[in-house]
């Protein structure tokens, strides 16, 4: 049967297509690659309150968990994230989304996360650990002059008032 | 006593020298090579940048690339390479 192929056509739609497919493919395995030291690096030394593992075999989806920092309002809170790896990282960010949602003056009501590193301040030097920890330290430390929720960065000064408001919002929202 | 040498095989073992162990964007070892590549060695070098950070050349590369500004991943200076 392949004999009878016009070999015009052969020549002309298929090699450039095939290529394609494999300049992603070995995209994609570099990328797994690269994941997958991740992945033993971050499983040989965990750190303290930061862990993520893939959320099925697709070593691109990861689910990541962060505690609250200690001495925070957030102290004792456990917070969902979903990484999502595009074909193009480390040369790319991650997106990365809250799923436990977070009242926070740089995370929106859908669980976006404003943060340099994420965006523009990415490099391909940055992994999950590091991202993780990132976001933890933003937990402790908010840039409340560009609020993503107003109410949050309104309500940041006033610290008792607003441990009191996270706890209840936490306890409300921390099974949805 | 007498020797006499009939036959011999020589054997080379090489390593690059750099500050660091494994690349920072691949994170594969300097003395592997880099993910897109088959074999390390000089098909795939390391490069050292004016800030004295050194990469796979493949990797650096691919990173300038898709940058706006060719700055070094690690200290986010100015890329240049250094022609040492």
């Amino acid at each position: 049967m392949a004999q009878n192929i016009n070999p015009h056509y052969a020549s002309s739609s298929n090699p450039a297509k095939q290529n394609e497919d494999t300049i992603k493919l070995k995209d994609n395995h570099a990328v797994s690659k690269r994941l997958q030291k991740e992945l033993m690096e971050l499983m040989r030394c965990a750190d303290k309150g930061i862990s993520a593992f893939p959320e099925s075999e697709n070593l691109f989806k990861w689910i990541g968990t962060i505690n609250g920092p200690q001495e925070t309002v957030y102290a004792g809170h456990k917070y969902k994230l979903s990484l999502e790896f595009p074909n193009s990282y480390p040369y790319a960010p991650p997106m990365v989304k809250f799923i436990t949602p977070c009242f926070h003056p740089n995370v929106d009501t859908c669980g976006l996360i404003c943060l340099d590193i994420l965006k523009d301040k990415w490099t391909a030097l940055y992994d999950v650990r590091t991202v993780l920890l990132s976001i933890q330290s933003l937990l402790a430390e908010p840039n409340t002059h560009s609020p993503l929720n107003q109410q949050a960065s309104y309500l940041w000064p006033n610290q008792p008032a607003y441990k009191k408001y996270v706890d209840e919002f936490y306890n409300k929202h921390r099974d949805s | 006593m007498k020797v006499t040498v009939k036959s011999w095989t020589g054997v080379a073992t090489w390593r690059w020298v750099a500050n660091d162990d494994n690349c920072g964007i691949c994170r594969m070892p300097f003395d592997s090579c880099c993910p897109d590549c088959k074999l390390p060695g000089d098909d795939c070098p390391l490069v050292w940048g004016a800030c004295s950070h050194c990469f796979h050349i493949h990797c650096i590369v691919k990173w300038l690339h898709s940058q706006p500004q060719q700055q070094c991943p690690m200290c986010r200076q100015d890329w240049k390479f250094n022609n040492k």
